[in-house]
């Protein structure tokens, strides 16, 4: 209940933000942007039986269409699958597990087990039940080496004897139990060590999902990823059953009669790909009753009718991270004498950045400045005090000068009287990257520091990540993106052991903090909170990491259309609505 | 001539294998490996180092070069590291959507810039011939995708005549509807894309004409009294179409190839647009297959093209 007050009231702020932000632009603009009447759902209207959807994939390359969960490991194929493709668990609004899935959850932490109930109307598209075999069998993909699949991980090793299972030492997997036999629909999963975050969805501890065990099961693992049951004809038991399969192209769901909360209302969905460049004629034209909007492309979509904006913010941010390490012996490991290992000049930096106007000019509102790491999505976990660094660069200017940092003619040189050139990395995107990096870098120049590009224009995507993995020389500060998960613990973006952390920071606090956020004494909630707002406020101070900005995410639904939703409760658990409650109003 | 094909075809081998470990060089010198944009919450950086190992990315260059030709002897091209299929049924499955449209556009390319070249030759520099000149500068002049969007803008999007994208719909069923929408969606990018490529060919042919009408033996023809038809059909258009054969070996090769420009702004799933993908996502098993492949289809393109030449041309024998 709490919990979501806190989220109306940020949605709030957000929506009084962006009306703000609209009132400042010219007036076509402002015309164009109506955000506060835009809202997370569509109204909530009776609806009608029947009536087909078209939904718009946007794309630039065909997508690969790796129907199990346990396998595909992009984006757009979980996109293509949202209409069937259900996790086990519901959750509320912050993205904690409730009961009201198609799977109960309870946890012991005395007995360090996870007891999974799947409910007895559960079942998959072809009528069968879904039983603890198909859950068991959803971790023998993943944990088989044959399947090669990019989901195992480190987290799922905490279930006991996952991992024997993995290096092949065990046939089966000695943790996970299953009273009533593999035709049962009970699971207990015995874990290593409990830890607060497995109340979330998202915490990568347990898996989420099953596979359909007496449909797969005749394929043998290492032609799973390539066979007609993985990618023609796959079985889900979420509202919608797949019915035909354009290679790259095209998905066309119909419902799926078994489905546990009853008949879903329409009677076709069809998802296609389509060019990111065409999408704002798309929707302008009406060739998709549900698009994305692309921010860069919001002043061509105005005016286009019969439609409804439904947006909520992305889980995750663009982040300004500072070089101060390397990636030694698994683990990172940092340089006292690195170039950027002085926290005046982060933070200096960080004042210098004129996220809002820069949000303001190119991105028409749509993205906003972040403040802290830990965003406002994930409630009371978010430290709301924290107000980041907005742009303030007389204050930047004091603290270089402050740190030593003295000009000499254009620039400043270094605490050491040596000349300081920063070499910046970010990666090309849309249209409107290049100015708005350009324009970062004019306002560092205005306060006397030299920054130039890292091979002095903006680096394509697979050499910006091969940089960054490899600690490439010519990187001093580098401008990245997250894409969160539901749980907000930070071990495997910044902890010691995670190579995800590219800023290379280690340091002593950093790791009491990571660590008290997931020990056990951190089951307490109001515990966890307050670590985690300790490690916010300390990452605030030592800008490692800066937090940039987010962007909302802006769905263009026919305004026919009933229960659309992105609330975190309304969806399949996998960040897309559940389409069960999707139908055309009567 | 036997002879000359199968020397041809011996001195294609030492050129595709350097044209192989050039290609297979290349590809492992771009930035990044097929797992480098694996990087989401998802995914444990442990397990893409295991599964690096795994796919052998870690070894020196010329043993997985060495591993790919070995397996491709064994007529295994290898599963494609993004798509997880075969990359023969991948190349296989695009190849056939390349095809279909390259020869629906190499059709209308003939059926647009004969009939145009043969008119403005023989009215040369009178009103015909000046319409099609300027008609020829405006398609040379504006670049493709140029074209093209402008194509989808005004067809699709405004007149909402064609699809915007993909080859088939997705509610096509049965043999004719699967058929009839696969005509459907390649029929204005083959007239976009048909429309640019006429250029050329209108040029040559109608070059062809303009020279071969001062020609002594078509003075002579006409001397005897031969009717202007026959003058025309026989004498100087046999004669102006060489060039045209010529290139007709290429235009063979583009059947397979795709083009990249135009499947990527209609994303068409077509070989083109694989090519593109395979690079910007370091997909290096179906990247190395396609360009071997390239680079076998333009090898052959050439031959097929010296081929017809001395077939149509008794003058020109290939020695």
């Amino acid at each position: 209940m709490k919990k979501g007050k806190l989220l109306g009231s940020a949605l709030m702020m957000g929506a009084l933000a962006l009306t703000l932000a609209a009132c400042g632009q010219s007036s076509n603009n402002a015309q164009q942007a109506p955000f506060k009447d835009w809202k997370i759902s569509t109204p909530a209207k009776p609806a009608k039986k029947g009536g087909s959807v078209k939904v718009a994939v946007e794309t630039d390359t065909p997508f690969t269409g790796i129907f199990n969960d346990e396998l595909s490991s992009s984006g757009v194929d979980t996109e293509v699958s949202q209409y069937g493709s259900e996790s086990l668990f519901s959750t509320d609004d912050h993205y904690k597990i409730n009961n009201s899935g198609a799977a109960t959850l309870k946890i012991d932490r005395a007995a360090k087990t996870i007891t999974i109930n799947i409910k007895p109307n559960v079942k998959w598209s072809d009528g069968q039940p879904v039983t603890a075999k198909d859950y068991e069998y959803a971790y023998e993909i993943i944990g088989n080496k044959a399947t090669n699949s990019q989901r195992y991980s480190t987290s799922l090793e905490d279930l006991v004897g996952f991992k024997e299972y993995h290096e092949g030492k065990a046939s089966t997997i000695s943790g996970l139990e299953m009273p009533d036999g593999e035709s049962g629909r009970k699971v207990v999963l015995h874990m290593q060590q409990m830890k607060p975050g497995m109340k979330i969805s998202g915490n990568g501890y347990f898996w989420e999902t099953a596979a359909p065990y007496h449909y797969l099961k005749d394929v043998p693992f290492s032609k799973l990823i390539s066979s007609d049951k993985v990618r023609k004809h796959p079985l889900y038991f979420g509202a919608y059953r797949v019915t035909k399969v354009v290679r790259g192209q095209s998905v066309t769901w119909k419902p799926n009669k078994y489905y546990y909360k009853g008949k879903p209302k329409l009677s076709k969905i069809t998802c296609s790909v389509i060019s990111p460049n065409s999408v704002a004629q798309s929707i302008k034209s009406g060739k998709f009753d549900v698009a994305e909007v692309i921010t860069s492309q919001w002043p061509n979509i105005s005016g286009a009718k019969g439609v409804r904006y439904i947006s909520t913010k992305t889980l995750g941010y663009t982040y300004l991270g500072f070089k101060v390490g390397k990636w030694k012996n698994g683990q990172n490991v940092m340089n006292n004498n690195s170039k950027m290992n002085n926290r005046a000049l982060r933070q200096a930096i960080a004042y210098g950045m004129n996220v809002n106007q820069v949000a303001k000019r190119y991105s028409y509102g749509l993205t906003f400045r972040v403040p802290t790491l830990i965003p406002d999505q994930f409630g009371a976990y978010h430290d709301s005090k924290i107000k980041g660094y907005s742009y303030n660069i007389k204050k930047a200017n004091k603290i270089l000068d402050k740190a030593g940092y003295k000009k000499k003619g254009t620039y400043r040189v270094q605490p050491n009287g040596k000349p300081l050139t920063i070499h910046f990395m970010a990666m090309s995107g849309s249209s409107t990257q290049e100015p708005i990096i350009q324009n970062y870098i004019q306002q560092w120049k205005k306060m006397g520091l030299h920054v130039v590009l890292t091979g002095g224009r903006l680096t394509e995507f697979n050499s910006f990540y091969d940089k960054l993995q490899n600690d490439a020389k010519g990187v001093d500060m580098f401008q990245g993106v997250w894409g969160l998960s539901s749980e907000p613990s930070v071990n495997d973006l910044y902890g010691r052991g995670a190579q995800f952390n590219y800023s290379r920071y280690a340091t002593k606090k950093n790791d009491e903090l990571i660590a008290a956020m997931d020990s056990q004494k951190s089951f307490s909630t109001k515990y966890r909170v307050k670590k985690f707002h300790e490690w916010q406020e300390y990452m605030n101070k030592e800008a490692y990491v800066v937090p940039v900005s987010n962007h909302y995410t802006v769905m263009a639904v026919n305004n026919k259309l009933t229960g659309y939703s992105l609330r975190p409760s309304k969806s399949m658990n996998n960040g897309w609505p559940n389409w069960y409650y999707v139908g055309y109003a009567k | 001539m036997w002879k000359t094909v199968l020397r041809r075809f011996l001195i294609m081998i030492p050129q595709l294998i350097i044209l192989s470990m050039l290609v297979f060089l290349l590809a492992k010198m771009m930035p990044g490996d097929p797992f480098t944009g694996m990087i989401n919450p998802n995914s444990d950086a442990k397990e893409i180092a295991r599964l690096r190992q795994v796919y052998g990315l870690n070894d020196h260059w010329w043993v997985q070069y060495c591993r790919w030709v070995g397996n491709m002897f064994h007529g295994d091209l290898g599963q494609s590291y993004i798509q997880h299929v075969p990359v023969a049924s991948l190349i296989w499955d695009r190849a056939v959507n390349t095809f279909w449209l390259s020869l629906l556009t190499v059709l209308l390319t003939y059926a647009i810039a004969i009939p145009m070249g043969i008119t403005a030759g023989r009215h040369q520099d009178e009103w015909q011939d000046q319409a099609i000149q300027v008609f020829n500068y405006i398609t040379f002049a504006v670049p493709g995708f140029v074209f093209y969007i402008l194509g989808i803008w005004l067809f699709s999007f405004t007149l909402g005549w064609f699809p915007i994208s993909g080859s088939v719909s997705a509610s096509a069923s049965g043999f004719w509807g699967v058929l009839g929408s696969r005509l459907y969606h390649m029929i204005l990018p083959a007239i976009l894309y048909a429309l640019i490529t006429t250029t050329t060919i209108v040029q040559y042919l109608r070059t062809g004409i303009v020279d071969n009408k001062v020609e002594d033996y078509v003075r002579t023809a006409r001397s005897k009294g031969v009717p202007e038809n026959v003058v025309f059909n026989k004498h100087i258009l046999r004669n102006s179409v060489l060039p045209i054969v010529a290139f007709l070996g290429n235009t063979i090769t583009g059947l397979l190839s795709g083009s990249m420009i135009i499947e990527s702004v209609f994303s068409y799933p077509g070989m083109g647009k694989l090519f593109l993908d395979s690079i910007s996502q370091r997909d290096y098993t179906t990247l190395t297959a396609l360009i071997l492949l390239f680079g076998i289809l333009t090898l052959l393109g050439n031959l097929i093209s010296d081929i017809l030449l001395s077939i149509v041309d008794p003058r020109i024998r290939v020695k």
